[in-house]
């Protein structure tokens, strides 16, 4: 009798820990890493709002929110995924998607999402298609944006100017009264020769990088109207009416443009937040990227949500990206610059209502997107040397265009 | 028995063993493994097939524009920071070695910069030599000393980026050299000086005549151990000026570590490693002849 109760005890005992586990629902912790700004109220909507939401309606889930600079993302992301140690979700630049999908570590969502072509339904087909690369979707889009022209109330008052311009060659006819503000104070400024500074000018201009098809730089980034746009810019910051900061290294273009050194310059919505919490006397005014021979034409900007194929939680992880599409993830992060992908949402009373959205939404009208390449970075990388070359005065654009068309085609010729 | 353990050849190799091993790990294997990730297209990414190419890898690094532009910079950051470097270096220690009171205290602030984290004091130039014009340097330059009358864009010209490197290779390493030589000038007997004053010799002749050529085997020695150590320069380029503008301040080391971190050609990025290995064996090579034949 003795024996058999100290037996079982003893199974009781060994049995017990199985019990309490599976009574003990199991949490997951997935790792989720992005470049929402820290100094912005992004990461802050992101970490205090959302994902405690998310949490609370999935109590078995934990989500790691790990920020990161924009400039340091890439290459930190790229250096852990080779060691194996990537995360399980990450918002990318949506230049970058093509670069990621071709090195094969994003988990195609066409396959592994049983309500991918639902998600993929209600989005704009824009952001969406800057997901696809070789005949799948390796993301779905988080957010959109593109530059618009904001121009500095007080430095145009004093300047006289009553309006904003509405063409390039209204600008240029700025820059005298401008000028005469003082030597340290500038027209219009960017931070340097990327594709995100110039592609709006180039494109204004009718110039363009690539053919549509992307095969070929010649004939289009040493194409007349190209050349045209490089000439502008050079004119600009040599005359001193852009600032130097093209050349790099220079003032910030957000404080300058903050603290009146700055006139005017292109960027996106999340501006609102920023001048709400650092310089909440500023008001932004904003107008369309002024307009040449192409148009008005900005750049779109924007990022993607990626699962990595190595994701240790797919599925949890697949709960979190759903969510990231929901109609409360994209309104609240809408409240902090992060421009909505879903167009029906825009019906929405806050986006009617909105104070400075309705700028953006037509200037997306027309914006175009970076060249969706997997070759990208490097292509870009070429175009900033030659932007740099340009505006130093040490090459002509066309002798700088031709050479870096010619880099560029060969770079085309690899893939 | 005590004897017998003596006499096994092995017993000294057993002693060796733990650290002979770790320097087999970590040192060893690398090395081995980086040469022969050199002679491949090689993938990083987990699943990717590397392909073997031979030598094409070091075929590309002597016709890479980008390489020789960097080899250059690598060279003449070598030049003016080890030659700055030894020239404050012996300036501060001759002084040094002529203050009598406070000896400790010079000595420990010159050193502090050598044990600081070029992290740190990377970031901390890039501060000071900001192109605003509150930058610390702008200030002083235009607002306090006149100099100027425009704040310069440190970051932007390739000149005034190169003036920031330098100014922090030098003075990161001048404690260093400054140590080294004043324990070489304290081992300089006090009687040659006496001597040679007797016989009229200045003080300039005396540091000439009697000083440097008996503190010219550390001399040589830190002149070897600085040229290694500027050819191996990176941190305080990738930090402050990531070799840009237009790659003009790449340093060899730079443009490895975007070759492979940025582009993911590890493979030839191995190969800029090797082939930057060689020079430096070739020049300390060199170097040590100088030093035998200085004896």
């Amino acid at each position: 009798m003795f024996r058999r109760l100290t037996l079982l005890a003893l199974i009781a005992i060994l049995v017990m820990p199985i019990g309490i586990t599976h009574a003990r629902q199991e949490t997951v912790t997935i790792k989720f890493w992005h470049t929402y700004n820290e100094t912005s109220p992004e990461n802050d909507m992101l970490v205090n709002t959302l994902i405690p939401m998310f949490e609370e309606s999935h109590p078995n889930i934990k989500v790691e929110s790990v920020p990161f600079p924009y400039g340091e993302f890439r290459q930190t992301l790229l250096t852990s995924l080779a060691g194996g140690e990537g995360p399980d979700l990450a918002r990318l630049d949506i230049i970058w998607s093509p670069e990621f999908a071709q090195l094969g570590v994003l988990s195609a969502l066409d396959e592994t999402m049983p309500d991918f072509q639902d998600l993929a339904a209600r989005v704009f087909p824009g952001p969406l298609s800057t997901n696809a690369y070789d005949g799948h979707y390796w993301g779905l889009p988080l957010d959109t944006n593109t530059r618009v022209f904001m121009y500095n109330p007080t430095l145009f008052e004093q300047a006289g100017i009553t309006a904003s311009p509405t063409t390039i060659d209204e600008l240029k006819a700025l820059c005298e009264p401008i000028k005469a503000l003082g030597d340290d104070i500038y027209l219009f400024s960017d931070g340097g020769t990327y594709g995100w500074a110039v592609l709006p000018w180039i494109w204004s201009f009718g110039g363009d990088i690539t053919d549509p098809e992307i095969t070929t730089a010649s004939g289009y980034l040493n194409s007349e109207k190209t050349v045209a746009a490089y000439e502008f810019l050079a004119e600009m910051v040599d005359q001193g009416c852009f600032s130097p900061s093209y050349l790099g290294g220079g003032m910030d273009t957000g404080t300058g443009y903050f603290t009146d050194i700055f006139a005017s310059m292109l960027d996106g919505p999340w501006m609102y937040p920023i001048a709400e919490a650092q310089y909440p006397d500023f008001e932004i005014q904003a107008a369309q990227m002024p307009a040449g021979e192409g148009g008005s034409i900005s750049v779109v900007g924007g990022e993607n949500i990626a699962l990595f194929a190595g994701a240790a939680h797919p599925d949890e992880a697949m709960e979190f990206l759903r969510f990231t599409q929901s109609d409360e993830y994209q309104l609240k992060m809408s409240e902090v610059g992060q421009l909505t992908v879903i167009p029906s949402l825009l019906e929405n009373e806050y986006f009617q209502n909105h104070p400075y959205y309705g700028a953006f939404l037509e200037q997306l009208k027309t914006a175009k997107a970076r060249t969706p390449h997997p070759a990208w970075s490097q292509m870009e990388e070429i175009l900033t040397d030659a932007g740099q070359l340009i505006l130093r005065g040490e090459a002509s654009p066309q002798e700088a265009l031709d050479l870096a068309a010619e880099e560029i085609d060969e770079l085309l010729a690899e893939e | 028995m005590r004897s017998k353990l003596h006499h096994r050849w092995y017993v000294p190799y057993l002693f060796l063993l733990p650290g002979l091993a770790l320097y087999i790990l970590w040192m060893i294997y690398p090395l081995g493994y980086e040469l022969y990730i050199s002679f491949f297209n090689w993938k990083i990414m987990p699943g990717q097939q590397s392909e073997f190419i031979g030598l094409e890898n070091y075929k590309e690094v002597m016709h890479d524009k980008y390489f020789w532009m960097a080899l250059e910079n690598t060279v003449r950051y070598t030049a003016v920071t080890v030659g700055g470097q030894m020239l404050i270096g012996l300036g501060l220690a001759v002084l040094v070695h002529r203050v009598f009171i406070g000896k400790r205290i010079f000595r420990t602030i010159y050193y502090i910069p050598v044990v600081t984290s070029w992290v740190v004091v990377s970031f901390l130039f890039q501060f000071l030599f900001s192109s605003h014009p509150g930058g610390f340097v702008n200030y002083l330059l235009v607002s306090v000393l006149g100099v100027l009358d425009k704040p310069v864009m440190w970051m932007s010209e390739t000149k005034t980026a190169w003036i920031i490197i330098y100014v922090l290779g030098i003075w990161k390493g001048v404690g260093w050299t400054m140590v080294i030589f004043l324990a070489a000038l304290q081992g300089v007997p006090v009687e040659l000086y006496e001597s040679a004053a007797i016989d009229g010799a200045g003080e300039w002749q005396q540091f000439k005549n009697v000083t440097l050529p008996l503190i010219r085997r550390t001399t040589l020695f830190i002149m070897v151990a600085l040229v290694i150590g500027g050819f191996q320069a990176f941190v305080s380029i990738y930090l402050i000026t990531g070799g840009g503008p237009l790659h003009r301040t790449e340093v060899v080391l730079s443009y490895m570590y975007d070759r492979a971190f940025d582009r993911l050609r590890f493979g030839y990025g191995a190969s800029l490693s090797y082939v930057l290995a060689a020079i430096v064996v070739f020049v300390s090579f060199i170097q040590m002849r100088m030093f035998r034949q200085s004896d």
